[in-house]
Formats: structure tokens, C-alpha cells, sequence
């Protein structure tokens, strides 16, 4: 049976799968802007690099958001629930590898002493500074981002969608990436060489910060951890109540939490009940949040192995 | 708010501040002090008449900075190497479109393009990378001299 969610969650991945469209046209505008102005300046090819891993996310997400409803096969008889969470440990690798790339660039760049020139460009009849195009484009690549960040966060709680929460996570910090390339482009412009780099070196840190978050998000689903917190790798508080309720509900049982996509599946080691369960009403959290159980399975004592 | 009233703080203080950019190693204001700059001319330019363009370019920057001229003739690689030690102001040459020295010094609008077989020359100057000042003077007269080379 394909997945289906509450109204009002639909409508948030209806306007989450809008918000990603946005971010992707505003990306297209973004990075051949930046190829035009990018020069041998490390910040800027740096926030350039960034701008492009910035595909991934809003990628992910509408391939997985698509897939996760499509029918079990036989071949995949659970359905397609984790789809997000397999593509989002690629695109975390790859952020955390460039971040590292990057910060080693960053650092060379620094040990060599290596002075980026930043020409002139003639614009109608008058020869401009190539760092002023460059601010211009860097705002172009900053204001936006935050703005589609701060929209999507909330969405990304009421949907429950990693991979949509450390984009709009990205996203929402882009000013600081923004600022550091600006600083470091004006730091050219005053002779000071270093800048660039040390404000390159700076944003390589926040990418490798936004990778190594998400590799921690998205693997620990796939090891069948316990549900997280969207914004931090703890157990989430929501998780913590239903396995306390269940406890409460089948006292001596073990219970076994694991999320697979949005929704989170509860394994009761004990013999089932004689009538059966109500989802919603067993959900002890938000009301509004009670989709997110969406199954709670028994095994017999004796086969818990 | 905060990085709009940055960005413009930053600007402000960037255009009030008289020369923008500004060199890390103080070419262009050691040039205009001394009154001379070093030029390397990769031969056989400068052997014997120089040419035109080349020699236009070098009267443009010298009465824009103020300052005369002092040429030498060598071959390419140790006058980019003074070049890039700071031996040397200025280079001019005929140099592979993709030379690899493009990582190492920052070559100006091209004065003329030769197509040579599959391979393009330009007769260039080459100034020491991340003299901003400096570089962006030799640009403009290089334009200047050359309005096709943008």
C-alpha cells in the first residue's frame, strides 16, 4: 500500500516540494554567476563549490519525497521509507570530503603565502574592480538562501524530514558564508592577502560541519537506531514517550524503536494484545504528530533472539 | 539588518579610504615613489625596435604612474621568476594562451592574439600575483591600448 500522510502533512511536503523548486531555479542563477566571477579567490571558489553541493539536498529530497510513496516490490516488500535517508549519506559524504578538501586548499593557500589577484573588468567604458561583481553576486547567492532557509525550517518539523532540516539548516546559516567570502573579498581590496584564505578557510569549516551533521543524522536510521532529534543527534523526546507508554502498556517487554523515513515502527517483544491497537490513540506526544507511529509489531518472547 | 549596514560600512570605508584596492607588497605606491618601475622584455622583444603596442603600453603606464621605465631583456622563465619574487614590475612577452605560469604571475589583457598552428600566443604583461593596484593600472592602459581586449 503506497504512503499516505494527514492533510495537513501533505500540505507541508506539497509546499516543501515548492520551496525545493525554488532553491534549484535560484542555484541555476547562482552558480554560473559565480563561474563568471570566482577568479583566484579561495573564498569565493569556495562559497562557489558550496553553491553547487548545495544541489544535493533540494535533489534528494524531491526524488525521495516521490519515491517513498511508491508501491512495495518484491523486491522491496518494506517500501521505499529510507530512500531519503541512503541518498542522503552519499550527498553527506560528499560534504564532508569537500569540506575537508577545502579546508586543506584553504590552509595551503595560507602556509604558501599565496597573494590572489583580484583584476578589472571594463564595464561600460569604465574599468571596474572585479571584488565589487563579486559582492554583488555573493549577496545574490546569501539573501535568498536565508530566506528560503527560515521558510523551510518549520516545515521540515511539521513533515519530519531530515534531509529537508539540515538543507534549510545550510541554508539559514548562508549569511555567515556570505559574510566570510565578503570580508575576505574587501580584505583583498585593503592588501590584506590573507583574508581570502582565512575566510575561506572558515566557510570549508561550516561545510564540513554541515556533512559530518548529516552523515550522523542519516546513518544512525540506517543502523536502525532510535528515532533523533531533527536538530541534534539525540534520542527525540516523542520517541522516548512512546517507548515509555508501550513499557507502561506491556510491562516486562522490550521495546524497540527505529524510524524508517518519517514514521517510526515500535517492536514489543510479547504476546499481542487480543484486540487490537489504536495508533493514535496509544501516540502519547502532539496530537498533531500521531502519524508518525505508523506501526507497532510483537514478537513472541521465545523468538527474540 | 546586520549585514546590509556591514556591507555598506564596509564599502563606505573602502571608497573613502583613496586607493582601492591596495597592494599586500606596496608596488604601485613604490613606483609612483621612486618615480621608475622594472620592466622585463622576453625576447626577441626589445631586441631592436621594439614593438609598437609594447611600446605603447609601457609610455601609458609610465605617465599614469608617473614614473620611468627600466627594461631588460631575458628569457621568459627567469624574468617571471624575478617577476614573481618581486625582481620585477612588469613582463611583457609573447606567451602560450595557456601557459602554465598563469598559476603563478597574472597576465593582462592581451595586446594582440597570434594564432600559431592550433596554438594561440599573446603578446601580454605579467605583474606579480595579488598587486591589485598595480595590476588594475596596468590593465586599463593594456585596454587602452588594445579597446578589443576587454
Amino acid at each position: 500500500m503506497s504512503r499516505h500522510f494527514p492533510p495537513h502533512v501533505e500540505e507541508g511536503i506539497a509546499r516543501a516540494r515548492k520551496l525545493e523548486y525554488w532553491t534549484l531555479a535560484w542555484l541555476v542563477t547562482v552558480v554560473p554567476l559565480m563561474a563568471l566571477v570566482v577568479g583566484s579567490s579561495q573564498a569565493m571558489k569556495t562559497v562557489w563549490i558550496e553553491d553547487m553541493l548545495g544541489f544535493i539536498p533540494p535533489i534528494v529530497f524531491l526524488v525521495s519525497a516521490r519515491l517513498e510513496r511508491k508501491e512495495p516490490t518484491d523486491a522491496f516488500p518494506f517500501g521505499f521509507d529510507r530512500v531519503n535517508s541512503a541518498a542522503f549519506v552519499v550527498s553527506a559524504v560528499a560534504l564532508t570530503l569537500m569540506g575537508l578538501y577545502l579546508l586543506f586548499e584553504a590552509v595551503m593557500t595560507l602556509a604558501k603565502a599565496e597573494h590572489p589577484t583580484v583584476g578589472t573588468i571594463r564595464l561600460f567604458g569604465r574599468d571596474v574592480w572585479m571584488g565589487w561583481p563579486m559582492i554583488a553576486v555573493l549577496l545574490w547567492s546569501t539573501i535568498p538562501s536565508m530566506i528560503l532557509g527560515r521558510l523551510k525550517l518549520p516545515l521540515a518539523r511539521t513533515i519530519n524530514d531530515k534531509v529537508l532540516h539540515t538543507d534549510a539548516d545550510m541554508q539559514k546559516a548562508d549569511w555567515m558564508t556570505g559574510l566570510a567570502a565578503i570580508v575576505g573579498v574587501i580584505g583583498i581590496g585593503f592588501g590584506l592577502w590573507w583574508a581570502d584564505a582565512a575566510a575561506a578557510g572558515l566557510i570549508s569549516f561550516g561545510i564540513l560541519h554541515d556533512g559530518i551533521g548529516g552523515l550522523r543524522a542519516s546513518t544512525a536510521e540506517l543502523v536502525d537506531g532510535a528515532p533523533r532529534k531533527l536538530e541534534k543527534d539525540e534520542i527525540a523526546d516523542e520517541a522516548q514517550l512512546l517507548k515509555d507508554e508501550l513499557e507502561r502498556l506491556f510491562p516486562g517487554a522490550r521495546v524497540r524503536l527505529r524510524e524508517t523515513g518519517r514514521v517510526i515502527r515500535a517492536q514489543v517483544t510479547a504476546r499481542p494484545p487480543d484486540l487490537p491497537l489504536d495508533l493514535e490513540t496509544l501516540w502519547p506526544g502532539e496530537r498533531d504528530r500521531a502519524w508518525r507511529l505508523a506501526q507497532v509489531s510483537f514478537v513472541p518472547p521465545q523468538d527474540d533472539r | 539588518m546586520r549585514l546590509p549596514f556591514l556591507l555598506f560600512l564596509a564599502a563606505a570605508l573602502a571608497t573613502s579610504c583613496g586607493q582601492f584596492p591596495r597592494d599586500p607588497e606596496d608596488t604601485l605606491n613604490r613606483v609612483r615613489s621612486e618615480g621608475s618601475f622594472r620592466v622585463g622584455l622576453v625576447a626577441p622583444l626589445g631586441q631592436g625596435r621594439l614593438d609598437a603596442k609594447a611600446a605603447q603600453l609601457i609610455q601609458r603606464v609610465s605617465s599614469s604612474a608617473g614614473a620611468q621605465a627600466r627594461l631588460e631583456i631575458g628569457d621568459a622563465e627567469p624574468l617571471l621568476d624575478r617577476l614573481e619574487s618581486g625582481d620585477l614590475d612588469l613582463v611583457l612577452g609573447r606567451f602560450e594562451k595557456k601557459s602554465p605560469w598563469a598559476r603563478l604571475v597574472t597576465f593582462g589583457p592581451p595586446l594582440r592574439v597570434e594564432k600559431q598552428g592550433k596554438t594561440t600566443f599573446h603578446l601580454t604583461a605579467a605583474m606579480r600575483n595579488g598587486e591589485n593596484a598595480w595590476i588594475a593600472l596596468v590593465e586599463r592602459e593594456a585596454r587602452n591600448v588594445a579597446p578589443e581586449a576587454q
